[in-house]
């Protein structure tokens, strides 16, 4: 009898959990409509959570032991109890040993999620229910294990079996509750965002990180409210588990922008229900003044609305966020979406990005300057243009860097190096535009998808084997971003294309001994296309000794340039280059080589006395200026 | 108050591409902020004056008119309809001929006042004026009271102009309307490619060597014999600092 | 205790004996000790050594040590005056004159008419109340057109009428906010063709950019013209006659501007680009607080080099220099600034520079007309003593 009452609180536990899943379900649906494979989805989820979220979950060690041991340990037990209906086996004291067992592995589980929040809570986690959830895990799993115990025992009484199994049914009756508003939501929309992410393709060893073109004839543009966004992404946003690492790879959390990704997602989840328990993680640094008490599905941004506008244009793009979340959630996406709003729907784009923006718009250049001037950097390197050429078999995009006196530089060495290879290349001079990266990211789509037109129309015009470019943004661009509008090439970064060169034997660069460097992964070359080794490989080869930064490759941190943010320029306590550069600095290396001329201006505008900053083209033309 | 906004055809400064002078968007702002208000251009097609649209403008009446000819006809027979009250304007047209006169045209057909260099327009207290600011030289302002109807020019000191927001153009509507017929050509004028020459140089000595004409043109002429004082006392340099700051009329003289 | 420099080639000719086709001396003859006396570059280095240093430093501007070469007082020559008595044509000019006094851009529109007037021609400035400088800056006549103060109506009525009652051949503005307005003002008024911005000016021919400086327009003068800032030289021919001529007072009009207020900038909030006097703190100023009471004493606009707003000492928009703001001040007060290229390029424009600096080798030292060489907080000091001293 007391066995069937135990796997009947499972059942009903699954019910109450059922029911509470139905009612966040209602919110989902009014998100807007998005395309999911489900039968892919649903054939790929084990694989996804074991393999794809295991990965990520596993950078701290500490949390993926107590998640395997808490979340095993609770399936497991409540799938045997729930088993024992079954006549033969609710009889069988063995049976009831075997789930006593996957209980005391629950009590253990349930100790270790109790150990990281108490006695002091880490400021990364959240408070709130998210504090009750140790006691309601402790209670289900004590419970449940003596009552299995006594079961197992055979001598259990019902004066005995009553309270444990009422312990057990507090705690797991208080979880099966929470699934709809707390910490155990996480575990049905996970899996259910795992079959329906809105980019499958990053479950498939591809970078899948273009933002998705915009439909500039919908009827609303971007996202204004959270039912603007699609529903797959709303249960994304419900998956979240407020673990924190996306603040602590926060780059503009860092420098004390009012940005918390975390806090970012849970404010758009309570846009939506309106009946959210309140946030208990940390908040917006610096957290500007926003309206106490919006209504649900009212309007997200604004200074009288949920989330200021400064915390959206905080955002540097650099993907930290959505590469450290165990739960994949987008957040990049979620931002672009609410800034295409902003800017195109309200027109306002933060106050110093309106010039840039008309300039790209007016003279297709964000600085407002001649498309003829960007080769002035090679003034006496007579640059060959592929409009005289016709074609080549190397087309070298060079990017608004181009523009940059520094950045110039840069360029200069990668052109010579390109000509003591006897590489076959040329420019496009005046014919090339901005890529329209700054416009995209300041949600400016309009403009974005107009400049990509005319680029890829340029493009097509002229015979090229592949692009080399030394700027991550355009290569991104040019090769993940043009695609919809028609643009197919093979775009290589100007790291991968040296590389190849000095494994060819056309380029044989001498040995740097004695330089030590550390290389500062660009977020559009790492995060974004997955390429971290070329550069580091390259610098293997010349010699020097590379010393690898606390936070490298692809969880390397923003150097503080993408995404507008120079130009949004919203005010915090520090700035992300000075950040990043003390970490460079912590190395003790001599040089900070980099590859991207965002990250160059940024590096290079640290004041103080700090290691050298030079691009991985100036070390190996450098290198090849030494001796063997 | 009925405001219409005067929108041109323009061209970007270094670029070339049509685009809505700044100016004019600065100008539209300025409208916006004071009510309802519309637009007017007139030339071959509504680009790239529609994109005042994008700035916030509801309504562009365009009249059609050829490209050679004077568009001041054309604005002034369609504005003697509408009768309005306020006319903002560029201070100059900018990829024409930039001469600055069409409002100054506009204004006296129309018979209305003009006022120019607007950075900031206002309502007045008594009923048919506004309140006009008007930039001027080294940051100072002119504080007008102008009676209406009048027409304003827009100078670039003005606040920013709204950002152009594809959607909110989207909304605007564009209305065209065929000019009267028998419209005059605009006078042309010689013109040849334009060629940069060498400025003249007002602090440069007209003689003296290569080299003291350069330090000039870089302003590192030290007028003389330049004063310097070597350590003195704080308060002997702070009396040479008024006295000089007072010579050359940065700071008022002391008071008796 | 100098000895004289010796001059053999001197000492030599004063023995030479005078007559004779051959050159002869007298070698028992003394030459007189007459010449320079012979420098002694030690005791002068060490006259200008400067005090306070632990490495020698020197002095060479010339302000320390030597006396000052007195120049000899040249007796006032009386200038001639050149006069057109009767004129057989008058070009006018109308310039600006803001504070009744001629700017360097009026200046330069006598320069243009006198170019038209010739010999013959006379040139007429046409302005409101009395300026200063009429004469040496080119005016044979000078013409009233109303009252001093902003009228831009009633001006363009009374040159309208002056146009007709004088038959003035020609009417120079300065293409400036107020000269550009009157002209454009007094085109439609009297339907006589306009041909603003000169930027190309001869005695025949004008020629202007347009179409966003894509092309030149090129024109015989006409009869109204504005002229561009430094297109042509000002007139700096002898002093000229300025005779005031009467003329009829304008009828009266109905104006439309019933107000007028000139509203002062307030330096505080001034953009740096516009600002008339910025006073700039660099490195070598610990106490920013002081800094801005300075500024505010002062009346000034405070700005900032890179380094101080790199360190987020003062806001981004102070910068000052290549990379910030590019100023056009009258004056530029500098202290514990250096002076790196890219600083002086944002200065280049000031007319005025006064700079504090403990380095008396400092580039703003040299660029500046009044340099003190001391430390930027004591002089900060002495400065709010000092106003503070003259308020009281």
């Amino acid at each position: 009898m007391g066995a069937y009452a135990f796997s009947a609180l499972i059942f009903a536990m699954v019910a109450l959990a059922g029911w509470q899943i139905s009612r966040r379900v209602a919110w989902w649906r009014l998100g807007a409509p998005a395309e999911v494979a489900w039968g892919r989805g649903l054939l790929a989820l084990p694989r996804r959570y074991l393999v794809d979220v295991h990965h990520v979950v596993a950078r701290d060690p500490y949390a993926s032991r107590m998640h395997a041991v808490v979340a095993g340990g609770l399936v497991a037990a409540s799938i045997l109890t729930a088993l024992a209906v079954l006549p033969p086996l609710g009889g069988s004291r063995l049976y009831w040993a075997i789930v006593a067992l996957a209980f005391s592995v629950t009590v253990i589980g349930s100790l270790l999620v109790g150990a990281r929040r108490y006695p002091r809570k880490p400021a990364k986690l959240s408070a709130g229910r998210f504090q009750i959830l140790p006691f309601l895990l402790l209670a289900y799993a004590v419970g449940g294990l003596i009552s299995a115990a006594l079961l197992a025992w055979g001598g259990a009484s019902a004066a005995t079996l009553l309270p444990a199994l009422a312990l057990a049914a507090a705690g797991g009756l208080g979880l099966a509750y929470e699934v709809r508003r707390g910490p155990m939501r996480h575990a049905f929309a996970g899996a259910l965002h795992l079959v329906a992410h809105p980019r499958p393709g990053r479950f498939e060893g591809r970078p899948d990180t273009a933002l998705a073109p915009l439909d500039l004839d919908a009827p609303k543009l971007g996202a204004e409210t959270p039912a603007d966004l699609a529903w797959n992404r709303l249960l994304s946003y419900d998956s979240c588990i407020q673990c924190g690492r996306c603040e602590t790879a926060c780059p503009a959390f860092a420098a004390g922008q009012p940005l918390n990704p975390k806090r970012l997602i849970q404010d758009l989840v309570a846009g939506l229900t309106g009946d959210e328990a309140s946030y208990a993680g940390s908040p917006y640094p610096n957290a500007r003044p926003v309206a106490d008490d919006t209504p649900p599905l009212a309007r997200l941004i604004g200074e009288d609305a949920r989330i200021h506008p400064d915390t959206l244009w905080a955002c540097t793009t650099c993907r930290a966020c959505v590469e450290e979340c165990p739960m994949m959630i987008e957040h990049v996406d979620a931002i672009v979406s609410l800034r295409r709003h902003q800017t195109m729907e309200l027109g306002l784009p933060p106050e110093k990005a309106a010039e840039p923006l008309a300039e790209l718009r007016g003279a297709g250049e964000a600085g407002g300057r001649a498309l003829s001037a960007r080769t002035d950097f090679a003034a006496g390197l007579d640059l060959p243009l592929i409009s005289v050429r016709g074609e080549a078999d190397v087309l070298l995009w060079l990017g608004d860097g181009a523009y940059d006196l520094r950045y110039g530089r840069t360029l200069r060495a990668l052109v010579r190096l390109m000509r003591d290879a006897g590489v076959d290349f040329a420019v496009l001079g005046a014919e090339e535009r901005d890529t329209g990266d700054l416009a995209r990211r300041l949600g400016d789509e309009a403009s974005f998808q107009d400049l990509a037109r005319k680029n890829v129309e340029t493009l097509n015009r002229y015979r090229f084997n592949r692009i080399i470019t030394a700027d991550p943004h355009a290569l991104h661009a040019l090769r993940n971003e043009y695609r919809p509008f028609g643009g197919d090439w093979t775009v290589v970064h100007h790291t991968v294309f040296l590389l190849e060169l000095v494994e060819a034997g056309k380029l044989a660069p001498g040995r740097l001994a004695g330089l030590s460097v550390t290389y500062h992964d660009p977020c559009y070359l790492g995060r974004y296309n997955g390429e971290t080794e070329a550069p580091r490989a390259l610098l293997d080869l010349i010699g020097v000794e590379r010393r690898e930064m606390a936070r490298s490759g692809k969880r390397a941190m923003c150097c503080g340039g993408g995404g507008g943010a120079p130009v949004s320029d919203v005010a915090g306590e520090r700035r992300i280059p000075d950040i990043r550069m003390g970490q460079a600095m912590e190395t003790g290396a001599q040089v900070v080589a980099v590859a991207c001329p965002t990250c160059t201006a940024m590096l290079e505008g640290v004041t103080g006395v700090r290691p050298e900053v030079k691009d991985v083209a100036e070390l190996v033309l450098a290198a090849m200026e030494t001796p063997r | 108050m009925k405001i219409v906004v005067l929108l041109s055809a323009g061209l970007h400064p270094v670029s070339g591409q049509s685009i809505l002078p700044k100016v004019e968007a600065q100008a539209l702002r300025l409208a916006l902020a004071l009510g309802e208000a519309r637009g007017r251009h007139a030339g071959p097609t509504a680009f790239p004056a529609s994109d005042a649209l994008g700035h916030g403008l509801p309504h562009l009446v365009h009249v059609e008119i050829p490209a050679e000819a004077d568009p001041v006809p054309a604005l002034v027979a369609t504005l003697e309809a509408d009768q309005p009250d306020l006319i903002l304007a560029g201070r100059r047209g900018q990829g024409g001929d930039e001469t600055g006169l069409a409002p100054y045209a506009v204004a006296s057909r129309l018979g209305m006042a003009l006022v120019s260099d607007a950075i900031a327009v206002e309502r007045g207290e008594a009923d048919g004026t506004v309140i006009v600011h008007q930039a001027l030289p080294k940051g100072a302002r002119r504080r007008l009271v102008v009676r209406l109807p009048a027409v304003v020019t827009v100078h670039p000191d003005a606040p920013a102009p709204r950002a152009f927001a594809y959607g909110v153009a989207r909304r605007g509507i564009v209305e065209t309307r065929l000019a009267p017929p028998g419209l005059p050509a605009a006078e042309r004028l010689e013109e040849r490619p334009y060629r940069r020459r060498p400025k003249l140089m007002r602090s440069a000595p007209a003689c003296g060597s290569a080299s003291e004409r350069l330090a000039a043109a870089m302003g590192a002429t030290s007028s003389g014999v330049a004063n310097v004082m070597v350590n003195p006392t704080p308060e002997e340099a702070a009396r040479a600092i008024l006295a000089h700051l007072r010579a050359i009329g940065v700071l008022p003289p002391k008071a008796a | 205790m100098t000895r004289l420099r010796r001059n053999p080639r001197g000492e030599r000719a004063a023995k030479a004996v005078a007559g004779g086709a051959r050159i002869r001396f007298d070698l028992a003859a003394r030459a007189e000790d007459r010449g320079r006396p012979r420098r002694d570059p030690r005791a002068e280095s060490a006259e200008l050594l400067i005090g306070g240093h632990a490495r020698p430093r020197l002095d060479r501007s010339g302000a320390a040590g030597a006396a000052p070469s007195s120049v000899e007082e040249t007796a006032p020559t009386a200038p001639k005056i050149a006069v057109v008595e009767s004129p057989a044509f008058l070009i006018a000019v109308v310039p600006d004159a803001l504070g009744e006094r001629l700017s360097q851009h009026d200046r330069q529109l006598f320069g243009a008419a006198r170019m038209l007037a010739g010999a013959d021609g006379a040139v007429v400035a046409l302005v409101a109340g009395e300026v200063e400088g009429l004469a040496s800056a080119g005016a044979d006549r000078i013409v009233a057109i109303g009252e001093p103060g902003y009228d831009p109506e009633g001006r363009a009525a009374a040159i309208a009428g002056a146009l007709s009652s004088l038959g003035l051949r020609y009417v120079l503005f300065p293409e400036t906010s107020d000269g550009g307005d009157v002209a454009r003002r007094l085109a439609v008024l009297s339907g006589e063709p306009l041909f603003s911005d000169v930027e190309q000016f001869s005695a025949t021919s004008v020629s202007r950019a347009a179409r966003g400086r894509r092309v030149e327009q090129r024109a015989a003068s006409k009869r109204l013209m504005t002229v561009a800032a430094d297109a042509v030289a000002a007139y700096a021919g002898p002093e000229r006659e300025a005779r005031p001529e009467p003329v009829a007072p304008a009828a009266p009009i109905k104006r439309a501007i019933l107000d007028a207020r000139r509203i002062t900038a307030d330096p505080a909030t001034t953009p740096l680009t516009v600002a008339d006097f910025v006073v700039s703190a660099g490195n070598g100023v610990t106490d920013l607080a002081l800094f801005r009471r300075l500024a505010e004493a002062l009346g000034a606009t405070p700005g900032a080099s890179r380094m101080l707003c790199d360190a987020g000492l003062m806001p981004r928009e102070s910068q000052v220099g290549a990379s910030g703001s590019v100023l056009t001040a009258t004056c530029y007060f500098a202290l514990g600034i250096a002076g790196a290229p890219q600083h002086l390029q944002g200065v280049a424009g000031c007319e005025h520079v006064v700079a504090v600096n403990t380095d008396l080798h400092a580039a703003m030292i040299e660029r500046a007309g009044l340099a003190i060489v001391a430390d930027a907080q004591d002089v900060m000091q002495a400065l709010i003593a000092a106003l503070k001293e003259e308020g009281a």
